[in-house]
């Protein structure tokens, strides 16, 4: 039983964290049900039907979603403001159709035959993602996000690539998705493409900012909070929609950044410049 | 039977229209998305299964716009409100989606989580006539008439009045309409209360023509106006009718020549074919899409 919870909290972990290495550069994506899904189909098709073994067919998978959310993101990365997010919808309606259409991948009935997932495999999968985070946030590419996410007028007129780094952080974003779809696939054995809706995209952007969007360890907290809580708490399992629309909608009223969050410098500058955009 | 397809694809189009006119019109003055609109969009017809049995259609509907309304003021205090800036584009998302999730888990304890149905019309509006040999229902054209007068009436709203004179004032800026003597908090309170209620008609208007009332219209149906204010161009009244009519007449016709599979694909397929050929959408005018170039 606990190794359940521990297992699905995990995942959400993974998810959490790829919807912020998204947010890093500041898009915010609600398609990591869809780039989940797009891991959990492919690594089992290459893992069950082809017989590799499961670390490259993660990588494989990997790549695969990471080159799907370079191709759909490009569009919508070139322009500010809310397209990505439709894009991303958008994407994550037609991978369920497209899935639901594919027969080799067992189409609307579901596919299986997927083995192998495991606590100590997801358990390694968040320390090594972990720590690929946490190297990227002590790099000079955190820098770097940071300027395209605070400014990007300003990061461009500064050389950043403003386009490129967006496409870099969102498809690391859905690499990271497809290694929790793997692990998920790999571990119930059979999924069917209503396993990833447009409200699973939802909830993981959600867990990440009740943790907090600002930090690497926010997502940790609000993953595990929203996942291990309610399986221990009557209330919670069956409120659990409005608990967590609630919470979430008072965190952003009042500490806006999230629960743990610390305030860097560029958040008091955000503040001070939208000060002066209300007088402008 | 081609011809009945096509009616029904423009019904469901106008459907469309009405929901994507509300995105439409928010973006245009706050330049937010407004999640809770779909959800809104689902209470709509709740609304009708409630009032149906008490009044005619014609006061459901008034009651629909109402508290659509209502809601969509309450959507502004609770979600909006607090984040006006430019810098709060996701932050409003986000709580609007948070508000939108609670008022969905409402519906589910109110009303459960399965499809209900609506108590059945009668009178002339259950019968149907024939014309040119198709035959068309009566409630498809009280549906029609009713969608293209509110969108007439809304056009005479933005265009005519004193309120619509400030609303497009304030989407052009709102800096500069607030120097100017318009009560902005006003404006933004209006235009959620116009385009919540528009967007609860609609839920009303498919409640009825489907006979059925389900919790999850508002991730499917209302999220597919979304796509489509996309594809009319953002902020832009005129390109959200327009492709509203065109996307309902296209599922329609997909649906007649046996791709109904790929249904639910036309729409987001069609938006990101846009976003990537024409990002501004197909008739976007004026200022606010000239704006989001990186």
């Amino acid at each position: 039983m606990i190794a359940d919870h521990l297992f699905f909290t995990c995942i959400n972990i993974l998810l959490a964290w790829s919807v912020y290495v998204s947010l890093l550069t500041g898009s915010l994506s609600f398609a990591q049900g869809a780039f989940m899904a797009v891991g959990c189909y492919a690594s089992g098709y290459f893992t069950a039907k082809m017989g590799m073994p499961m670390l490259p067919a993660t990588g494989l998978a990997a790549v695969i979603a990471a080159v799907i959310a370079a191709l759909v993101g490009y569009p919508a990365l070139r322009l500010r403001g809310i397209y990505l997010i439709l894009a991303t919808l958008g994407l994550t309606f037609c991978i369920r159709v497209l899935l639901e259409n594919m027969d080799f991948l067992g189409g609307i009935g579901g596919f299986g035959g997927m083995k192998g997932g495991d606590l100590p495999k997801a358990a390694m999968a968040v320390a090594v993602i972990g720590l690929l985070l946490w190297l990227l946030s002590i790099s000079p590419l955190q820098r770097v996000f940071d300027a395209v996410r605070e400014d990007d007028r300003v990061a461009a007129a500064l050389g950043i690539n403003v386009t490129a780094i967006r496409l870099v952080g969102f498809s690391a974003g859905a690499a990271i998705a497809s290694v929790a779809g793997m692990l998920y696939g790999h571990y119930m054995s059979f999924v069917r493409p209503e396993n990833f809706d447009v409200t699973l995209s939802i909830y993981v952007v959600l867990y990440m900012v009740l943790g907090g969007v600002n930090n690497l360890y926010g997502s940790i907290l609000g993953a595990a909070i929203m996942t291990l809580l309610p399986e221990y708490i009557r209330f919670l399992a069956d409120w659990r929609p409005t608990v967590f629309g609630a919470s979430v909608l008072l965190l952003l009223l009042f500490r806006p950044d999230g629960l743990l969050s610390y305030r860097p410098v560029t958040a008091l500058a955000r503040h001070g410049r939208s000060n002066v955009r209300k007088v402008a | 039977m081609l011809a009945g397809q096509i009616v029904n694809g423009l019904v469901s189009g106008a459907m469309y229209a009405l929901v994507a006119i509300g995105f439409t019109l928010i973006i245009g003055v706050l330049d937010k998305l407004n999640f809770t609109h779909p959800e809104v969009f689902m209470f709509g017809g709740y609304v009708g299964l409630v009032a149906l049995p008490h009044m005619p259609v014609a006061g459901a509907f008034l009651m629909a716009f109402v508290v659509g309304g209502l809601l969509g003021v309450m959507t502004e205090w609770v979600a909006f409100r607090r984040f006006l800036g430019n810098d709060a584009r996701t932050t409003a998302a986000l709580s609007s989606l948070a508000l939108g999730l609670i008022l969905t888990d409402l519906v589910h304890k109110v009303w459960g989580t399965e499809p209900l149905r609506l108590p059945p019309l009668q009178g002339w509006m259950s019968e149907s006539f024939g014309l040119l040999g198709v035959n068309f229902l009566n409630l498809q054209m009280v549906l029609l008439a009713v969608m293209f007068a509110l969108m007439w009436g809304l056009h005479h709203v933005i265009a005519h009045t004193r309120m619509g004179r400030q609303i497009r004032a304030v989407a052009e800026s709102s800096a500069h309409a607030a120097l100017l003597g318009v009560n902005v908090l006003r404006v933004n309170q209006a235009v959620f209360f116009i385009s919540s209620g528009l967007a609860s008609i609609a839920g009303l208007m498919l409640a009825l023509r489907a006979d059925t009332v389900s919790p999850d219209l508002g991730l499917t149906f209302g999220l597919k106006a979304l796509a489509v204010m996309a594809i009319g161009g953002m902020g832009d009244m005129r390109g959200a009718v327009l492709a509203g009519l065109g996307i309902g007449v296209l599922e329609a016709l997909m649906f007649h020549f046996g791709l109904g599979r790929l249904g639910e694909l036309t729409v987001w397929a069609a938006m990101i074919l846009t976003l990537l050929l024409k990002p501004a959408g197909l008739f976007a005018s004026g200022h606010h899409a000239q704006e989001q170039r990186v």
